[in-house]
Order: C-alpha cells, then structure tokens, then sequence
C-alpha cells in the first residue's frame, strides 16, 4: 500500500447552528480543510461524507453528492459513509483506502451532523436506532442508558467512582476553555456539579449513575481533511504532511447483553491492536490522544482498552493528573466530546482535525508539546463498531 | 416471552437470533423458552426517555434468566427504586413495555421475586 498523509484540515465550531444546514457546514468545513492543504485548483478525486442520520434529523439523503455540487467539484467521485458514531472515523478509513490503493490521488474527507434541527427527545430516539430493535430500543434504551448500564459494571469492578467521572468533565471542559471550535465554553467544578448539595439540581442524573455532566452535548458541526500521497501534499504547500500511520477497525455484539463480559469493550481493545500493529508502533509510544468520551466513563474505559494504562489504573492516571494537558499523556486536548460536542458524524474527522493541530504545533493555547505519535479512538453504537487511527508527524 | 436459541454444535446460548452461531459459526439452534425466574446483571434508572415515553424514573436492567439466556428487561419497582439490586431476583413477565402510536408493544418486564 503507498503512504497515505492529512494535508490539510479544518472544521467550524461545534454549537446550535440554526441558520446552516448540513451541506452548508460541510462545504465550510471543507473549503477551510483544502485551503489548508493549499490545494487551489489541484482536483479532487473523491469525496467522502461522514454522516449518520440526515435522513432523519434533515430529511436529506445523498450529501456526499450534494456537497460536491456546493463546491464544485465535479467530476468527483463522492459517497457517504455511516457507521453511526464513529462514521467520521470509517471515511477516514475509506480516504485512506482510495489513496494506498492508488485509485485516488486526492480525497476530501468530510464529518458532519445537524442534530439541533430536531427538539431533544427526537435525537435521543435517532441515535438509539443505534440499538438492537426487538431486544433493546424496544424498552426506551437511550445511548445514555447503555452507558449507565455499563457504567455501573464497570465502576464496581474497578472501583472507579462519581468523583473519577466528575474529573473527566472538569479536565475537558477545562480544555475545551481553549478550544475556540468547542461546543462548551463553561468552568465546572467539583463542588458545583458533585458535593455541594444544589448539585443535584445543576447536575442531575440523566441514566443512572451517569448525570448531566457526564453526558456531551448535542450539535451541530462539521470537520473536513484532505487526503493524500507524501509526493502530492508537498507540491501543495509547505505544511508538514501528518502521516497516517495505523488505521484498526473491530466489531462486537450488537446486543450489549451478548457480551461474555459485558465491561469488556472487546472492540475497542482489538481496534487498537490492529491500529498499533500497522503503526508498528506501541501504546507508550503515544504522546496525544482524542478518546471518544460520549459519557465520562468511555474516557477512562478506552484509556485502559486501548494499552495505555492497566485495567483499573485509568481512573489513577486521571485523578493524578497524567491525562491533563499538562501531563504525561494529554487526553483530549480539544475538550472531547464533552466540551467539543459531539455532531455525531463529524466526531471522528474533527479528531483528526484536533490532532493535526497538535502534531504541527498549531493548537494554540491548548498545545501539547513535542508530539510526534498522536492516537484517537471513534465508538459505533455502543461498542460495537469502533475505529481506531494512528497519525504521526514525519521526523 | 422471548424464544432463545441453543446452538446444537457448541452450545452457545444467543438471544436475538443470529444466522450464525456467535461463538463457532455453526447455523443450526434449538429454540429454547427462557425460565420464568432472573436475576439482575445489571440497570440504570433513566430520567429523559428519548421521544414516544411519557415518564421519568424507568429502570432498564440487563437480566441473566435461571437457565443463562440473557436480555434486556423493564424492571417494574412501582416508586421505590431503592428496592432494585445487582443480583436480586427477579419474576418475568411479558406485557406491554411501550405504545407505538397506539398500539402495544410487549417485551419483558421483571419484578422483584
Ligand atoms: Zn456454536
């Protein structure tokens, strides 16, 4: 396979987008994305869309084709991949392919998601189609509810506690004060959103044991790469190409309760395996990660799914300060899911988009210093189709 | 009630069907009905059902019947939520568990034993 790079990338912020629609953010996200890349009028081969439900959030379908029409792109191919929550990770993946396969030699890859255009409990019921319909949506299961189930299990077989999961949300939406592109422009702390009493109120449970905080929000986004050969991107500008090194892909039960262990995200754990295998790379090799924290446990469970910390020493790391943007091992410099947001197509581009950032030294108030190996991990449904990338700068 | 399925080559228990055994492939199962005691793996009580669900405070649990089929269940504790437990045992049922635009919709529904 030829090497595959990320020569340019870009998103819009992630808030309540009213006035754009869905093409609209993905064509802005893009332009901001190719002039990166420094493409001008060098073509497009293909486009890939990230998205997994603008069928039922904006009653419009084909938008890979759509957005080719809103840029003029035209001839280029164009297709819309969904794979639910981690459907911006999947066309990455499927940029790549075009690329090492050689049948493309420039692939605009863009995520987005307009979720806002329906009232709360609609998108809820949206992104439970996620689940299995006779036995689990069903009951009125919610993404959160999964997760609360899950949750449970997990914090008492590894003794990760509220105050672990409250951590998470205040060390993102700490990050995502530095994010200009987050969603969450909000301070928390401990004693507002767990032990002062009134915490109830300002932060109440929304799925057992998980509460308001623990739960990203819901948005409008979209986020845009360019996907290239090392050759092209350097004829295109003088950026620093980021390189993708490792791209692993692994799949699980629909059915939470089919799981042999159901606090073993089997997933996540091969997805990394097989990302780090193509890196030929290691977990402690990592400098910079973007987790995919719908809720503030996934945080601490994939920290330990994917290699970088033993099972039950996620929650220590965190509460000592290792995945801080200060630390050993930044996770989620961009504030996550949980203060980015989380448009759920657009999630796994604007991942990538955050790393590029960090891997040119581009981020800004919230730069981790000198990273070369940056890692970031997309979840489908609830586990059950995750995408997990390696993306290095070339030395 | 719900039908499991038993694979007749490994033994595997699956609830939903699958056309393939999910632990050796094979593709031939014997239908077998859960037992009409549980007990609960695990639950979440949620307070914003998506849309369709006029209601707060509904329990989920996932529940390991007596002869190890699993699923997912409505746990049905009337107002004390107190009452559900990791591991208490549970009587099944198969009732209503959602109106869809009218119409009833069953699925299981436990309660504490
Ligand atoms: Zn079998």
């Amino acid at each position: 396979m030829k090497p595959v790079v990320i020569a340019g990338a870009g998103m819009i912020a992630f808030e309540r987008r009213d006035d754009d629609s869905l093409v609209d953010m993905l064509a802005m996200a893009s332009l901001r994305a190719m002039d990166d890349a420094g493409l001008g009028d060098h073509p497009v081969d293909a486009v890939i869309v990230g998205n997994m439900a603008s069928g039922l959030f904006n009653h419009q379908v084909s938008v890979a084709s759509a957005l080719v029409d809103k840029l003029s792109l035209y001839p280029a191919a164009a297709e819309r991949i969904e794979n639910g929550p981690a459907s911006g990770g999947s066309a990455i993946k499927h940029g790549y392919q075009a690329i090492a396969s050689g049948m493309a030699d420039v692939v605009l890859v863009a995520g987005g998601e307009k979720m806002r255009e329906v009232i709360g409990p609609r998108a809820t019921d949206v992104v439970a189609y996620m689940a299995q319909p006779e036995a689990e949506y069903v009951y009125g299961v919610s993404l959160p509810a999964m997760a609360g189930m899950f949750a449970r299990l997990y914090m008492k077989k590894y003794g990760v506690t509220a105050k672990h999961l409250a951590q998470v949300a205040i060390k993102n939406q700490a990050n995502g004060l530095l994010n200009p592109y987050a969603h969450i422009h909000m301070k928390i702390t401990m004693e507002g959103i767990l032990t002062h009493p009134d915490s109830v109120v300002s932060n109440p449970i929304v799925a057992d044991p998980l509460r308001l905080y623990d739960c990203c929000p819901v948005s409008d986004g979209a986020a845009a790469v360019v996907m290239t050969t090392p050759e092209i991107a350097k004829t295109l500008s003088s950026k620093p190409p980021i390189e993708v090194a490792g791209i692993g892909q692994a799949t699980d039960t629909h059915a939470l309760h089919e799981r042999e262990d159901p606090t073993d995200l089997k997933a996540v754990r091969i997805a990394a395996e097989k990302a780090f295998a193509m890196a030929r790379c290691a977990p402690q090799d990592v400098h910079v990660a973007e987790l995919h924290d719908a809720f503030t446990i996934l945080e601490i469970a994939e920290s330990e799914h994917v290699g970088f910390f033993e099972k039950g020493e996620g929650a220590k790391a965190l509460a000592n300060g290792v995945t801080s943007l200060d630390g050993h091992l930044p996770i989620n410099p961009s504030g996550g899911l949980k203060a980015r947001g989380h448009p759920v197509g657009a999630t796994g581009v604007a991942q990538a988009v955050e790393l590029v950032w960090q891997l040119r030294g581009e981020a800004g108030e919230r730069q981790v210093r000198d990273a070369v190996n940056a890692f970031m991990v997309n979840f489908g449904g609830f586990g059950n189709n995750v995408v997990a990338t390696v993306l290095r700068r070339e030395s | 009630m719900i039908t499991a399925y038993k694979c007749k080559a490994c033994g595997q228990m699956m609830y939903p069907y699958h056309y393939r055994c999910i632990k050796c492939g094979a593709r031939e199962f014997d239908k077998v009905a859960p037992s009409d005691s549980a007990k609960l793996l695990t639950y979440t009580i949620i307070e914003q059902l998506p849309w369709g669900f006029d209601e707060r405070g509904r329990v989920l649990g996932v529940i390991e019947f007596t002869n190890k089929v699993r699923a997912m269940a409505l746990i049905d504790v009337d107002a004390d939520r107190d009452e559900v437990k990791l591991g208490m045992k549970l009587s099944v049922h198969w009732e209503p568990v959602r109106d869809d635009y009218g119409e009833k919709v069953y699925g299981i529904v436990c309660r504490p034993a």
